[in-house]
């Protein structure tokens, strides 16, 4: 029987060592970006790169829905032809998938710009080989502080995002809580990858320093049962900060607190803002933008993408996808411009991308790139308690 | 107090599952030496078959059957798939290669999970399944029960904890006093020699892919109940599984019964007392600490050689 399992064993560990074998990037094939001219009249191709499977499967296929209805509806105003592309990161895996695909689109001359990585982990693992092949990666939902700001950059110049980062996300909750909420105890789980610590840090860091006490706990991704974390969450706890990328989650874990009888509110990030799977009545939830339907330039935009997309509601990580690939097709057709109906290098795409603008923004007001970072200006982050029929009321 | 007895409660829940698991296990390595690493996505498609069960009578909101009823039948409906599941993985993917080298059904079994773990995610997406069990009954199966102290045991989790423990006597008796019973325990202590003795060592084995397969599909429901399930549970839950039918002692039917509460428990105890980080650790150093200094595990007895 030994001899049984430890064969198993050494199946599986040899299985586990030739994934990530395949998973490490090649300095050679990094480098490689040798450019070769483009024409404009040419089917040109962005590239989104997110989670379509794996428990965050339920973000990249929002992402894609909008995605696609950008590229089909903006492509010819900007009288490009594009083909989008995708490429599938299951957050499970690690920065690996991320890494590979990176590859393949540095190689690939006709790829203009990357919508993505989506998560930021997976921004921070590639980074540095889109920049040395001067692709543009603009991520609709990778909000980790520390990829445009910050002594130690994470990301590229190459890099840009359409939302704000968790600098502003962070505190925006925590300061709903200390001024709101009038919290004094708050509990801080997070699930040790990237988003979730990031946000965590930021909220935490905050609220202790106005004095709240707070206790931080850490949990795997693959957690579903959150029954211990729950025990330890102290009686007298106002919020547990949830920071999931899971919406599902934070479901479980706000029932599993009301199971175990404690007094706590869930109060998760953009990760968990999805009125179809959380709705757990009393708690709150963090967005990058108000509901879009509240904006009336986006009626015709909206009942456009529920056409084609009868089946699916307005999840809060699609219409960034749309800005995204708009600032993409927008800063293409300026490079386009630049090159005389080519490009001759997707440099240019980077160099353009970060003097778009745009009027009535899907996800509110105009849109431009700081002038410091690559960060959006005047981005915030709104709040929203859930309500008894599980809708979400802004709340701040 | 009231924090150790909740983490006891939540360890039995979560023990009861990975019992109902490392039995399966137990089966069939006891019958076929064979470690079934498809075994954890079978427990996953009794979780999604016991959804989509759930969905046909109407869902959690509002169920066509009474809720004792609901849950019989979802589980039932798990049970069954998952029984004629197992019946199809021996039949397709280890009965070709009985007679081979141990390792070819070993990777058979790697390639079964991806094939289940993967078919599963194409057909119905990659997103979690809830069964909204909170919405059942209007919350009566968490908010009914009974209190020790100030800690709550709610009607779920004693019903998750009781249907295990008579789904593992049932077996327990069925090995023990039936003659299909006798008949695996004669095909486990000597294949060749119960062939000889005129039983049909194809049926034993089906049936033991039967009842590993059926305890599987009742455990997905019983986890499921509690938390969404997706996908990609299956091999996480079938390694936990198996770290505790080895800590019982594989093979050993008591033995994964013991196995499975006690990793449950000690998982529960390691979250709540030391911290979360470490609790699947613990789980792979216990695997390791067993393999290392006791093999045969707790109620295994050890290889004994004919030299």
């Amino acid at each position: 029987m030994k001899r049984a399992i430890v064969l198993a064993l050494g199946t599986l560990g040899a299985m586990l060592m030739a994934s990530t074998a395949v998973a490490q990037p090649t300095a050679v094939a990094a480098t490689g970006t040798q450019q070769a001219v483009v024409s404009c009249k040419s089917t040109l191709k962005i590239a989104l790169v997110t989670p379509l499977t794996g428990g965050a499967g339920f973000l990249g296929n929002a992402q894609l829905s909008w995605a696609k209805y950008a590229v089909k509806t903006l492509a010819p105003k900007y009288k490009l032809k594009v083909r989008l592309i995708t490429g599938d990161t299951p957050v499970e895996q690690g920065p690996a998938p991320a890494q590979a695909l990176a590859q393949k689109y540095v190689a690939d001359k006709t790829v203009m710009a990357v919508i993505g990585p989506a998560t930021s982990g997976a921004v921070a693992a590639t980074s540095q080989t889109y920049f040395k092949a001067g692709l543009a990666h603009i991520s609709p939902s990778a909000t980790r502080t520390s990829l445009t700001q910050g002594a130690v950059k994470e990301a590229t110049p190459a890099f840009f995002r359409v939302v704000g980062g968790d600098y502003i996300q962070g505190p925006s909750d925590a300061k709903f809580m200390v001024e709101k909420l009038k919290v004094t105890k708050v509990a801080i789980i997070d699930f040790q990858e990237p988003y979730s610590v990031g946000l965590a840090d930021a909220a935490q860091s905050y609220l202790k320093a106005k004095g709240v006490s707070v206790t931080r706990e850490s949990t795997s991704v693959k957690t579903t049962d959150f029954s211990s974390l729950v025990t330890k969450v102290p009686n007298d706890a106002q919020i547990v900060f949830f920071p999931t990328q899971q919406p599902e989650d934070a479901q479980t874990f706000g029932q599993q607190l009301l199971e175990q009888g404690k007094r706590a509110k869930v109060f998760g990030g953009d990760g968990s803002n999805s009125p179809d799977k959380f709705k757990l009545a009393g708690s709150y939830v963090s967005n990058f933008a108000p509901d879009i339907s509240g904006f009336a330039y986006n009626k015709a935009l909206i009942a456009g993408w529920k056409k084609a997309n009868p089946k699916s509601g307005l999840e809060s990580f699609g219409p960034p996808t749309y800005g995204a690939v708009q600032v993409a097709l927008n800063a293409m057709s300026k490079a386009c411009a630049k090159g005389k109906g080519t490009i001759k290098d997707r440099r240019d795409v980077v160099r353009s991308v970060k003097s778009i603008r745009v009027k009535n923004w899907i996800l509110g007001g105009d849109f431009r790139f700081s002038t410091r970072t690559n960060d959006p200006l005047n981005a915030r982050f709104y709040i929203f308690q859930i309500q008894s029929n599980g809708s979400y009321k802004l709340v701040g | 107090m009231d924090t150790f007895i909740q983490l006891t409660l939540n360890g039995l829940t979560l023990g009861s599952v990975y019992a109902l698991i490392a039995l399966g296990y137990s089966l069939v390595y006891g019958i076929l030496k064979l470690l079934n690493f498809a075994h954890g996505d079978v427990f996953m498609v009794g979780s999604y078959v016991g959804y989509g069960a759930l969905q046909a009578l109407g869902g959690s909101a509002n169920p066509k059957v009474p809720l004792w009823l609901l849950l019989v039948l979802i589980t039932l409906a798990a049970m069954v798939a998952c029984a004629l599941l197992g019946v199809a993985i021996e039949r397709f993917a280890y009965r070709p290669l009985r007679n081979a080298p141990r390792i070819a059904p070993l990777i058979s079994a790697l390639g079964v999970s991806f094939f289940l773990a993967y078919s599963v995610q194409l057909m119905f997406g990659a997103q979690q399944r809830d069964y909204d069990a909170f919405s059942l009954g209007e919350g009566t199966l968490f908010f009914s029960g009974f209190d020790i102290g100030n800690v709550r045991i709610p009607l779920l989790r004693i019903i998750i904890i009781v249907s295990a423990f008579v789904l593992m006597v049932a077996l327990w008796l069925l090995v023990t006093k039936t003659r299909i019973g006798k008949a695996m325990r004669a095909t486990s202590y000597d294949r060749e020699a119960a062939a000889m003795m005129g039983i049909n060592i194809d049926r034993v084995i089906v049936f033991a892919f039967v009842l590993g397969s059926a305890l599987a599909g009742a455990a997905g429901v019983m986890f499921a109940l509690r938390a969404p399930t997706a996908a990609t549970i299956g091999f996480i839950a079938g390694l936990k599984g198996f770290t505790a039918a080895v800590i019982g002692g594989i093979g050993s039917i008591p033995g994964a019964m013991a196995g499975g509460l006690i990793l449950g428990l000690a998982e529960a105890f390691t979250q709540g007392y030391i911290s979360t980080r470490w609790s699947d650790l613990l789980v792979f150093v216990l695997l390791i600490t067993f393999m290392l200094f006791r093999p045969q595990g707790l109620f295994g007895k050890p290889d004994i050689k004919k030299v």
